[in-house]
C-alpha cells in the first residue's frame, strides 16, 4: 500500500477497450480492458472485470497472504460485454473462501445479471464454472438510488447511446467525486442533428453527473477522423468529450477505452496534441491518456 | 533441455551406431542443450534514471533489482540536493520483472509524464518530475558481457 492512503487512491488495471491488444505497440498505455480499482480505507471497489482484473486480483492476493485479513470487494459492472466482464473468471480472489465480494449491476437487463455472468462459464466457453468460486459472493440488481459503502457514496445513471446499454457511477468521497462514465456514445447526444427534446435531456442529464468531478474516466475510444465510420458502435469521438469536460468543469479527465488500433505511438501524439489546449485563466482541466498500472491520489 | 524425436532430429550429436540407424522407425530421444538448439546470445534488460540538468553533465545511474530511494538527503540512493525534494521523495523498484516509481508522501509530489502519481509501473522514455527535476527512465536489451 503506498503513501496517500488518506486519500481514495484510483488505479487502472484496464484501459483498452473491445478486445485485449498485448504486444510491443501497446504496452505503455497497456492491453487489458476495462477494469479500474478505487480504494479508500479499507473500502475496495472494482469498476468492471475486464482483463485487466486478473492483474489486481494477484495484487489483492500478494496483500490477503501478507497480512491475512479478508477481502471485502465490491465490483461495479457499467455493462456486461466482453470486453467488461472477461477478466472475472481469472479473478483469484473469487477462489478464496476469505473473500466477500459483491457485485453490482444494471436492473435493466433482459436476463439476470448472474445468469450472464454464470453464461460465461458455461462449459462451452470455459472450463470451469461459476460454482468453483469459493468466495461469498452476492450479484445485487441496482434498485437503490444511492449505495453507501463506509464513507463513499456511489450513484449511477443509465446511458441509453451504447447497444444493450451500459450505467456510469459517480463516487463520493472525502469531498472528491470520481466518475466512471465508458462505454457510451456522445456524439448521438450531443451532435446538433440530434437535438431532439429527449437528447437535450439527456445531455443536460451527463453534464449535471460529470460536473465539477475531480477525476471523469470517460469513454474515447474514436478521433473525429474515425468516428464517422463508427456511428452506432456506442463510443464517443476524443474532440468531443473533450469540450463536454471542460465545460462540465472537470478538473482532471482521463480517456478511457483506447480503441484496439490505437499504438503508444498513436495515443502519445494525440495527448501531445490537446494537453495544452484546456487551459485558461479561470478554468483548467488536466487531460491524460489511461493508463495501466498507473495510481493517482484524488 | 529440449527434447526432440528421431523425426527432428538432424544434427551431428546423434550416434552413428544408436539403434535408430540399425533399425529405421524406432525412435529415440536426444537432448541438446538450449544454448546449443537456438545459439543463445545472453542478453540482460538494462534500466537507466537519467538525471537531466541537474550539474553540469546529465547523470546515468542504471537501476539493478534493488530498490533505490530518490530525496534529499545523502543516505538516499540518488540525491538531488534541491529545495523542493523531499528528504526522502520517491522510491523506484523492481516487481514481476517491471519497474516502478512510487511517491513516499512527499510535499511537492512525483510526477510521471506530467501527471502527479502515487505509483506508476515505468516505461521507456518516461519522463519523471521529482520537485522540478527532470528524470528519464529508458530501457533497453544488451548483450551480457562475462
Amino acid at each position: 500500500m503506498p503513501a496517500n492512503e488518506d486519500k481514495p487512491l484510483v488505479t487502472f488495471w484496464g484501459t483498452r477497450g473491445s478486445v485485449p491488444t498485448p504486444g510491443r505497440i501497446t504496452e505503455k498505455y497497456g492491453g487489458n480492458t476495462p477494469c479500474v480499482a478505487v480504494r479508500y480505507q479499507d473500502i475496495h471497489i472494482i469498476l468492471d472485470a475486464g482483463t485487466g482484473i486478473r492483474n489486481l486480483g494477484i495484487d489483492l492476493v500478494e496483500e490477503y497472504n501478507k497480512v491475512r485479513k479478508a477481502l471485502s470487494l465490491h465490483l461495479f459492472f457499467s455493462h456486461t460485454h466482453w470486453d467488461h466482464i472477461q477478466g472475472l473468471p481469472f479473478f483469484q480472489p473469487a477462489y478464496i473462501k476469505d473473500t466477500n465480494l459483491t457485485i453490482y449491476g444494471s436492473p435493466h437487463k433482459e436476463d439476470f445479471l448472474a445468469s450472464i455472468l454464470k453464461g460465461q462459464m458455461d462449459f462451452e466457453y470455459f472450463p470451469v464454472g461459476m460454482s468453483a468460486f469459493s468466495a461469498d459472493i452476492t450479484i445485487h440488481e441496482i434498485s437503490e438510488e444511492v449505495i453507501q459503502l463506509g464513507e463513499v457514496v456511489i450513484d449511477r445513471q443509465e446511458q441509453i447511446y451504447h447497444p444493450g446499454g451500459s450505467v456510469r457511477y459517480r463516487l463520493g468521497v472525502d469531498g472528491k467525486k470520481i466518475v466512471y462514465a465508458t462505454d457510451v456514445e456522445l456524439n448521438q447526444i450531443f451532435h446538433p442533428h440530434t437535438d431532439t427534446k429527449k437528447n437535450k435531456i439527456l445531455a443536460q442529464d451527463y453534464l449535471d453527473f460529470i460536473y465539477n468531478a475531480d477525476l471523469l474516466i470517460a469513454d474515447g475510444q474514436y478521433t473525429e477522423e474515425e468516428y464517422p465510420s463508427k456511428v452506432g458502435w456506442g463510443h464517443s469521438s476524443i474532440d468531443l468529450l473533450l469540450e463536454i469536460a471542460y465545460q462540465a468543469q472537470v478538473k482532471q479527465l482521463a480517456i478511457f477505452h483506447h480503441d484496439p488500433q490505437h499504438s503508444d505511438k498513436f495515443l502519445d501524439e494525440l495527448w501531445m496534441k490537446s494537453r495544452s489546449e484546456f487551459h485558461s485563466d479561470y478554468k483548467k482541466m488536466d487531460v491524460f491518456w489511461a493508463r495501466e498500472g498507473l495510481t493517482l491520489a484524488i | 533441455m529440449i527434447k526432440k524425436t528421431e523425426k527432428t532430429v538432424r544434427m551431428d550429436k546423434v550416434d552413428k551406431q544408436s539403434p535408430c540407424d540399425e533399425e529405421p522407425g524406432h525412435s529415440i530421444t536426444t537432448e541438446i542443450s538450449r544454448e546449443t538448439f537456438v545459439g543463445e546470445i545472453p542478453i540482460k534488460q538494462r534500466a537507466c534514471l537519467e538525471i537531466i540538468g541537474f550539474g553540469e553533465e546529465n547523470k546515468v545511474i542504471e537501476l539493478g533489482e534493488e530498490e533505490v530511494i530518490i530525496g534529499r538527503t545523502p543516505e538516499c540512493g540518488i540525491c538531488l540536493s534541491v529545495d523542493n525534494v523531499s528528504r526522502q521523495h520517491a522510491r523506484v523498484f523492481f516487481r514481476n520483472e517491471e519497474y516502478f516509481i512510487e511517491d513516499l508522501g512527499s510535499t511537492n509530489g512525483t510526477y510521471v509524464n506530467s501527471i502527479k502519481v502515487v505509483r506508476c509501473v515505468l516505461r521507456n522514455s518516461d519522463q519523471i518530475n521529482i520537485g522540478g527535476v527532470k528524470v528519464l527512465f529508458t530501457e533497453e536489451k544488451t548483450l551480457q558481457k562475462t
